[in-house]
């Protein structure tokens, strides 16, 4: 993937980055500007303009910052006195519009007449039902993005080079894909490398897991979510339904999950709502946790809200197609009120590429306290209770390479330390049920792998000793939280074909 | 460049998986220069998507770990993520504390929708909308939040199902008189009484929405081109495979639920028609207990007014105990009518007693049979006797008048009685009884087909042989006492035909006692015509009394039959 790194640094591009002063009136999606972060200045593009209070607001993501810290910014955080980069056409139409239309240098008059002729259009066809979907911010990102949207369009589809700036009302429906491409284009993401169409047609089978920029650029649609005792901010867009734009704050009932936009109706469900768990059977019980599992085709509602749920924190998760093949773990800590989400992974009831997790989280609230560890710890005593070796499914996010690193570290040096001479790197995978891929990196990546005298040995270092034994020492003070193999009281679900097809 | 020159030095292996390695400590092996470390082992992927890979604070993160492995200092770096806070909402009204452990790990089933009751839940315009409405009927019975949700719950649920692409088309809202024809059980008699009143505030949400679901829902696929770069649209089917060709294994496995299905819903439909009767039987209790007491009312105020009247009829009407339906099978008509066949068994191999036949029906069938056979004969037996003179009567027909005494006759010795009684003998006898004896006569006309004798030797008649070939015998008791054996199907043997002929002939030349001018008409009485018409005049005999009709005509012809048919011993020409 060698072009994202190009577009990241514009001296290095190949093509040059059109730079230039903008006012806010130019501004458009895009758009790379410096904004003030943190009393930093930090080059950021713009994903959506609206107005909001009155004032245009931006939103903006920074570059080499994760999505989650993606933003809705003032105008007054935005840095124009120095130079933007205006938004790159496509290496394909660089040639073409070279020749049918001058760079896409912003005419002061077309985006504002355009935004006009637009909102007339959408008054217009407000009546149906796609047009729903232009009312929310991605739809008023794509039409601001129609301006220089419509060209990659127009030269992609092949039509007449430019038609005015009215254009035509069917164009509304191409809209979204435009702005998808434009972001896709912008990350620098190569389409042609992985084609939309693979990838739908490998979520089918197998996987929850997307690298499609298209799916994953999306500005986030939910301002706040209250759940049980917290207010959580979201960090990436979740198909939650449209209505919830407007919504201030979105209320999640903690153990079905249902999402409301009122707290009057929030509060009617709570004085309704019988679940105190989840609607599962409990296959793992200690004196801090409970395991819940939960069959997605059983409990088609309750897991779509969950995956709804967990989408707000997973960026590459997709909710493209069903949960019917997965099976939830779900952790919970319990009090008399009852049993508290506080993390879950799903897994495939049977993953053609061995992964043993699929979606991995534990809910904001209850982050950095140990749990994702359990959860990583548990993910793996399934697998080992299977008799098979498994890791998590690609790609993982920032948040769960890091902590999958760090149980592999734990592990593998706790394995390493039992006083053995030697080991070789599959019998450690099969006591640990990793893969002897993952136990491979872990080594690596800790420089742990070295080369001594004509063979390669396995070296623990100073380093990687001191660390666990300071964790020890952490752990003897706050108490240890690990996951108890004989508590667990599970056989490996077995689905066949006909319990697949009918649902017995 | 140090790669080159340390690969000189001695060539590095590639690293086996499956090999041991040793486990060394750091203080044990010499340090390498950093960038030979790890040369020669097969860069293994974060896994983290290259683009996300670089960024600001995954980086942070990771270069403080190195720096904590390498200077073993504790300095925590986080990655920032947006923040959760606590919430301002009162958790322990929200969430009463209900929940108690069981000792056991929970096992649970019920679905959300089992558990969250009603699935509308009222918004604040509901809310206001409630509290008004209430506020103005006064007095009245108020509609409570539970009964409102009811009620619209029961709206979106049936214009759901009624207009099921309402958002799509732009249909109207449903009229009130739609809902009210569809009231079910999901709405209680309660809730009921508020619907026409709550049906005005939906219609007007449902307005102010575009007649789109009040509850927000989540965007499911339409099959619309617009689908696929919707963002919102998600929970997608997976179309499980290409519409396969139907295997026999699925279509025997359809079958199968198929038929499951018609068993329970047959078994279900019994058992509600099981409750309809027994509920009918209730009422049907309740109603003649009711009769019964208000008949004993009745009985009581007769006797107060003393009126005298009949009491049975204020007993409870008894109702005749049910007949047993009689059950009448039909007896097909088998085999010849009018043939009278020894029921020994039949030609189909069947027992007898396998099918369930009345006497008195099939006699009567084979009487009027027989009487027709008998008439037509007789008939026939008085057209050919036209203008004829019978010279056979006299000698041959017995005399009618008198019951002859036993003693008339001669004394028949009978050598073995057993034998005699269990036609035909297990073996033909050497013959040495005298001539003149009756029983002789038949004994000896044995003895002259003793190739037969294998055949006679069966007890019950084989089966392979058609019935009307068979050979049957039977015993008879004439008059006076005497025994007489019929056959039947005793075939002569062909090569001694001449002789057989001429004794024959000459059977009965010194049996009687009768002038030598008496005329002898021998007949084969083994023939299957006369036993046949021995038969019918037998049966003939019983019937007579019967049929006075034909009688006169019939007994005078019945003489003549009789001495036709003849018996063993002609009678003496006394008649």
């Amino acid at each position: 993937m060698a072009p994202r790194e190009n577009s990241n640094e514009p001296s290095g591009t190949p093509v040059p980055v059109e730079t230039g002063f903008a006012t806010l009136a130019t501004l458009r999606t895009g758009v790379k500007i410096w904004v003030e972060k943190d009393r930093e200045k930090r080059k950021a593009e713009i994903l959506g303009i609206q107005p909001r209070r009155g004032k245009p607001s931006f939103y903006v993501h920074y570059e080499e910052f994760n999505k989650r810290l993606d933003e809705w910014v003032p105008p007054e955080r935005l840095d124009l006195t120095r130079e933007v980069e205006w938004p790159a056409p496509e290496k394909a139409d660089k040639k073409k519009s070279s020749s049918s239309k001058a760079t896409p240098a912003p005419p002061k008059v077309d985006p504002k007449n355009l935004k006009r002729s637009r909102s007339k259009l959408d008054r217009e066809i407000s009546a149906t039902p796609s047009e729903s979907t232009s009312v929310s911010i991605p739809g008023k990102a794509s039409r601001a993005t129609k301006a220089n949207g419509k060209e990659n369009k127009d030269l992609l589809v092949g039509s007449e080079a430019a038609d005015g700036p009215t254009p035509k009302p069917e164009d509304e429906e191409m809209d979204l894909v435009d702005v998808q491409e434009a972001a896709a284009a912008a990350k620098g993401e190569p389409d042609a490398h992985y084609s939309r169409e693979d990838e739908i047609e490998k979520l089918r089978t197998s996987g929850s897991m997307t690298q499609n920029q298209t799916e994953i650029s999306r500005v986030r649609n939910l301002d706040r979510v209250q759940m049980g005792k917290f207010e959580i901010e979201p960090w990436y867009f979740s198909p939650y339904p449209i209505d919830f734009i407007d919504s201030e704050m979105v209320y999640i009932c903690e153990f079905c999950l249902n999402y409301y936009g009122e707290v009057t109706q929030f509060e009617r469900h709570r004085t309704k709502c019988t679940l105190l768990h989840p609607p599962g059977n409990e296959i793992y019980r200690d004196d801090n946790v409970s395991f819940f599992e939960i069959d997605g085709r059983r409990q088609r509602t309750w897991c779509r809200n969950l995956c709804l749920l967990s989408k707000l924190f997973l960026d590459h998760k997709t909710l493209y197609y069903d949960v019917d093949p997965f099976l939830f773990y779900c952790m919970c800590t319990r009090d008399e009120h009852g049993c508290h989400l506080v993390g879950y992974f799903s897994k495939e009831k049977e993953s053609a590429e061995a992964y043993n997790v699929a979606c991995i989280l534990t809910l904001p609230q209850y982050q950095r306290k140990g749990f994702g560890k359990l959860l990583i710890d548990f993910s793996y005593l399934l697998s080992k209770r299977e008799g098979r070796l498994g890791s998590p499914e690609k790609p993982l996010s920032d948040l769960g390479l890091l902590g999958y690193r760090a149980y592999w570290q734990e592990t593998i040096v706790d394995l390493l330390m039992d006083g053995r001479a030697e080991g070789n790197i599959e019998d450690i995978g099969a006591a640990s049920a990793m893969t002897t891929n993952d136990v491979l990196h872990t080594l690596q990546n800790l420089n742990m792998l070295r080369y001594y005298k004509g063979q390669h040995v396995v070296v623990l270092t100073d380093a990687v000793i001191q660390q666990r034994e300071r964790q020890k020492e952490k752990e003897k003070i706050k108490g240890r939280r690990v996951i108890d193999p004989d508590r667990l009281i599970w056989k490996p679900p077995v689905f066949s074909a006909a319990s697949r097809t009918w649902n017995w | 460049m140090t790669q080159r020159v340390t690969g000189q030095r001695f060539r590095q292996r590639k690293l086996s998986t499956k090999q041991n390695l040793p486990i060394l400590r750091e203080n044990e092996v010499e340090p390498l220069p950093d960038d030979e470390a790890s040369r020669h082992i097969p860069k293994v992927e974060t896994g983290v998507e290259k683009g996300e890979e670089i960024e600001h604070h995954l980086q942070a993160v990771i270069a403080s770990q190195a720096v904590r492995t390498a200077a073993g200092k504790s300095e925590n770096v986080y990655i920032p993520t947006p923040e959760a806070v606590d919430s301002q909402l009162q958790y322990p009204n929200l969430y009463p504390r209900k929940f108690t452990q069981p000792a056991t790990y929970i096992r649970f089933s019920s679905t959300v929708e089992d558990s969250i009751g009603c699935l509308y839940c009222m918004n604040s315009d509901d809310a206001a909308f409630l509290k008004v409405y209430n506020q103005k009927r006064g007095k009245n019975i108020h509609c409570s939040e539970d009964e409102f949700e009811q009620v619209m719950n029961f709206f979106e649920e049936m214009s759901q199902t009624k207009q099921p692409y309402a958002t799509v088309d732009n249909t109207p809202v449903l009229p009130y008189e739609d809902f009210e024809s569809e009231f079910d059980e999901t709405i209680s008699e309660l809730a009921r009484r508020f619907a026409k009143d709550i049906y005005v505030h939906w219609k007007n949400q449902r307005l102010l929405k575009g007649n789109r679901m009040l509850m927000p829902t989540l965007k499911f696929e339409t099959n619309l081109d617009t689908d696929d770069s919707d963002p919102y649209v998600c929970f997608r089917r997976r179309e499980v495979r290409q519409v396969r060709k139907t295997r026999g294994r699925d279509a025997q496995v359809t079958e199968k639920i198929r038929k499951l299905r018609k068993e329970l819903e047959e078994a279900r439909f019994l058992m509600a028609q099981v409750k309809k009767r027994e509920m009918a039987q209730r009422d049907q209790l309740a109603i003649d207990k009711q009769i019964f007491e208000q008949r004993a009312q009745v009985k009581e105020l007769k006797r107060k007014l003393s009126i005298k009247a009949d009491d049975e009829e204020l007993l409870i009407t008894q109702k005749p105990p049910p007949k047993p339906n009689k059950i009448k099978i039909d007896v097909p008509n088998r085999g010849v009518p009018g043939l009278v066949r020894p029921q020994v068994s039949r030609p189909d191999g069947r027992i007898l007693d396998s099918d369930l036949i009345y006497l008195e029906d099939q006699k009567a069938k084979k009487d009027q049979m027989i009487d027709g056979f008998i008439e037509e004969n007789l008939m026939k037996h008085q057209k050919w006797n036209v203008g004829w003179v019978d010279q056979t009567w006299r000698p041959i027909t017995p005399p009618l008048e008198t019951a002859v005494a036993k003693s008339e006759f001669r004394a028949v010795h009978i050598s073995s009685e057993s034998q005699l009684l269990t036609p035909p003998p297990s073996l033909p006898e050497e013959n040495t009884g005298e001539q003149g004896d009756p029983m002789e006569v038949d004994q000896s006309e044995k003895q002259i087909e003793p190739r037969r004798s294998a055949r006679i030797r069966y007890a019950t008649p084989p089966e392979d042989i058609p019935f009307q070939e068979q050979d049957r015998f039977r015993r008879r008791l004439g008059r006076g006492g005497r025994i007489m054996m019929d056959r039947r199907g005793v075939k002569r043997p062909l090569d001694g035909v001449e002789e057989v002929e001429c004794r024959v002939a000459d059977r009965y030349k010194f049996s009687g006692e009768e002038s030598e001018d008496d005329q002898i008409y021998p007949i084969d009485w083994t023939d299957n015509l006369h036993i046949r018409y021995r038969i019918m005049i037998e049966r003939q005999g019983e019937k007579q009394h019967a049929q006075q009709a034909a009688a006169a005509n019939r007994r005078a012809i019945e003489n003549h039959n009789r001495s036709a048919s003849g018996h063993l011993l002609p009678p003496s020409g006394s008649g």
